[in-house]
């Protein structure tokens, strides 16, 4: 299969003017083999299709070009890659210490299509021939998509369709059904979140809340501007930094030395700590595991939160 | 599946075959080993691929594939030697670019790996994003990670194995125990916002794993390691088990599973009860469980040990009665 994809963008990137359809399944290697001249190449043609998909997921920017004098002919539609737009720019070069830092990076992903990505990003990146630095100290980083919305969220983000999923808001008994378009996934405080516009207002869910299969829609919307992801990132940020809470810890305590050590944690003139958050009911949860250790004084939302879990721990194991 | 696999690896080998032309066309001669070795594959992928550029090309003006319109290597050199020679060329000049989902992978694994000292140029970084963002073959995709906070620790945990001395700390145990613990740093691990290290500890004269929001007064110290990353091979799980783990049957919600997964052993059984699954994980104390389960409130049950049940119950109430 490798072959026939690999003939393909050869003979596509010999091309100037492109090669028909017919062309290229009457000659290129891997389809030429399959041709009936006389008969029906529906198959093969089938073939070439999902051939581009594959071909243009890996970034090859294969293209079509109307036949001179025959705009609008679909039968005569040419294909070519125009050298310019599949080659790395010749300015471009990266440093062994900067290559062996993009090889830690693509670690960090080592689930999901993702990793894939990150992978054969690496693969190009060698085709360079940099030798790389071996860091001082060894690193294993890693960042999980276990939410299982999280692939075809990706790829609708890429199509740039809407999608459709439910979605269970945390004290609502029922989930309920959005249609949204995605515009960036985002990982904010170990969780991942969908940045979405939904009627005309951009809104942020949590990945693990959608409790139904993402739905693709036909209908898709343009390209968002290439600072969404950051924008997604602040608002998310803003909301944290609006969450205050103060939450009294025992000294010496597991709870004290890592709620001190939290990012943005500072202690309050009661001596009491002042913490940030996004989610009332996720840092409940995280605030439930201290136990005794941790005493939250306000607000009264996430006090009642955490109460209330802790009673529903002790029944639970009574 | 394999439906799905079967492309996946059909786009990974052209993406080799399309990166290992022009790292071939920049190296005169290369030993099989040398690149497999650059590329960190199989020599014998190296191999295949190698036997298959050099019997491509493309249709020319015959449309009939003619010899000039073909890759050409060495072929005695290669057969012989092991040693790849490229005569001659076609269709291919330069190295390809990344999709817009490689370029984005790496960006945003840039971007979480902001708190390692190797990171601290985050001028550096900036410019490595622009020039992955310029290298990619349309605008990359929406996909971003938080910055992680730069830490102490870490920086200190370099300068000692830089130095090649152990690296002291106060750590509390989950026990809640303080100890001054020394550590020769092995490797710095992560899973999404938590960060460890991973090192050997002098006074457990053994492998531990440390929590870096655990560690406070971290110091390098002047006294030698005795143990460097290449002497331990490191297990991939970051919590490893031992005899003497505690095993505990426990309930819980089928969403939230994957939470536990580091805890439960890889020959658990696992049944359906009420809609849960029922499952064991392994700990090596019921202190370290209570906190785990009183995070997961109403999502995780512990079935037994009664020892264990308590133990929870027990935590669980201290924190509401702090509440009254």
């Amino acid at each position: 299969m490798e072959e026939r994809l690999f003939s393909l963008v050869l003979a596509l990137l010999a091309t100037d003017s492109g090669l028909t359809k017919n062309e290229i399944l009457s000659t290129v290697q891997g389809y030429s083999q399959k041709y009936s001249h006389s008969g029906d190449n529906s198959n093969l043609e089938r073939q070439f299709e999902r051939d581009k998909d594959d071909i243009r997921e890996l970034g090859v920017p294969l293209e079509t070009i109307d036949s001179p004098g025959q705009a609008g002919n679909n039968q005569n539609l040419r294909y070519r890659i125009p050298r310019g737009a599949y080659e790395l720019p010749a300015d471009i070069a990266f440093s062994p210490e900067e290559t062996a830092l993009l090889n830690l990076a693509a670690m960090v992903w080592r689930e999901g299509s993702i990793s894939g990505e990150s992978r054969r990003a690496i693969i190009k990146l060698r085709s360079l021939g940099v030798e790389t630095t071996e860091p001082v100290l060894t690193y294993a980083p890693r960042v999980r998509v276990r939410d299982a919305a999280f692939e075809p969220l990706g790829i609708s983000l890429e199509k740039r369709q809407y999608v459709r999923f439910a979605y269970l808001k945390p004290g609502d008994a029922e989930a309920s059904v959005r249609t949204v378009a995605p515009l960036a996934l985002v990982q904010h405080q170990g969780r991942w979140h969908l940045y979405a516009d939904e009627n005309g207002t951009n809104k942020t869910f949590l990945l693990r809340r959608i409790v139904s299969q993402v739905a693709a829609l036909a209908k898709t919307f343009p390209a968002p501007p290439a600072d969404t992801k950051d924008r997604a990132l602040l608002e998310l940020e803003d909301v944290w930094n609006r969450n205050t809470a103060i939450v009294e810890v025992e000294p010496g305590t597991d709870a004290a030395t890592r709620l001190r050590r939290r990012r943005g944690s500072s202690v309050a003139a009661s001596g009491a700590l002042e913490l940030h958050y996004s989610d009332t009911n996720i840092f409940a949860d995280e605030l439930a595991s201290f136990g005794p250790e941790a005493l939250v004084i306000s607000p009264p939302d996430l006090r009642d939160a955490v109460r209330t879990r802790l009673e529903r721990s002790a029944a639970d194991h009574g | 599946m394999a439906e799905r696999a079967k492309p996946r690896q059909a786009q990974d080998k052209l993406a080799f075959l399309l990166s290992l032309v022009p790292y071939l066309m920049d190296h005169d001669r290369v030993s099989v080993a040398t690149a497999a070795k650059h590329f960190g594959v199989p020599q014998e992928q190296v191999r295949e691929a190698v036997r298959l550029i050099g019997v491509s090309g493309i249709p020319g003006d015959t449309a009939a594939y003619q010899h000039g319109d073909l890759f050409d290597i060495a072929w005695d050199d290669f057969e012989e030697n092991d040693e790849i020679v490229i005569t001659n060329l076609v269709a291919i000049d330069d190295s390809p670019r990344f999709s817009a989902r490689e370029a984005a992978a790496l960006i945003a694994g840039l971007q979480y790996l902001s708190a390692l000292p190797e990171n601290a140029d985050r001028e550096a970084i900036a410019t490595l994003t622009a020039k992955l963002s310029r290298g990619a073959s349309a605008e990359p995709s929406q996909v971003a990670v938080e910055a992680s906070e730069t830490d102490d620790t870490l920086a200190l945990a370099r300068e000692s194995v830089t130095k090649g001395v152990q690296l002291s700390f106060d750590y509390l145990n989950s026990q809640g125990q303080a100890e001054r613990r020394r550590v020769d740093p092995l490797r710095v691990e992560s899973v999404d916002a938590d960060w460890y290290l991973r090192g050997w500890d002098h006074l457990r004269e053994a492998v531990r794993t440390f929590r870096l929001d655990r560690i406070s007064n971290p110091e390098v110290t002047a006294e030698p390691i005795t143990h460097g990353a290449t002497d331990v091979s490191l297990p991939d799980k970051l919590f490893e088990g031992s005899v003497d783990d505690l095993i505990v049957t426990i309930d819980i919600a089928p969403s939230a599973a994957p939470l536990l997964a580091d805890y439960i052993p890889d020959n658990a059984e696992t049944v359906e009860h009420d809609g849960r699954l029922r499952t064991t994980v392994r700990v090596s104390h019921y202190h370290g469980l209570k906190r785990l389960v009183a995070s997961m409130p109403g999502v995780a049950t512990v079935v037994g040990p009664p020892e264990a049940r308590a133990v929870v119950a027990e935590w669980a109430a201290a924190g509401a009665a702090r509440y009254r």
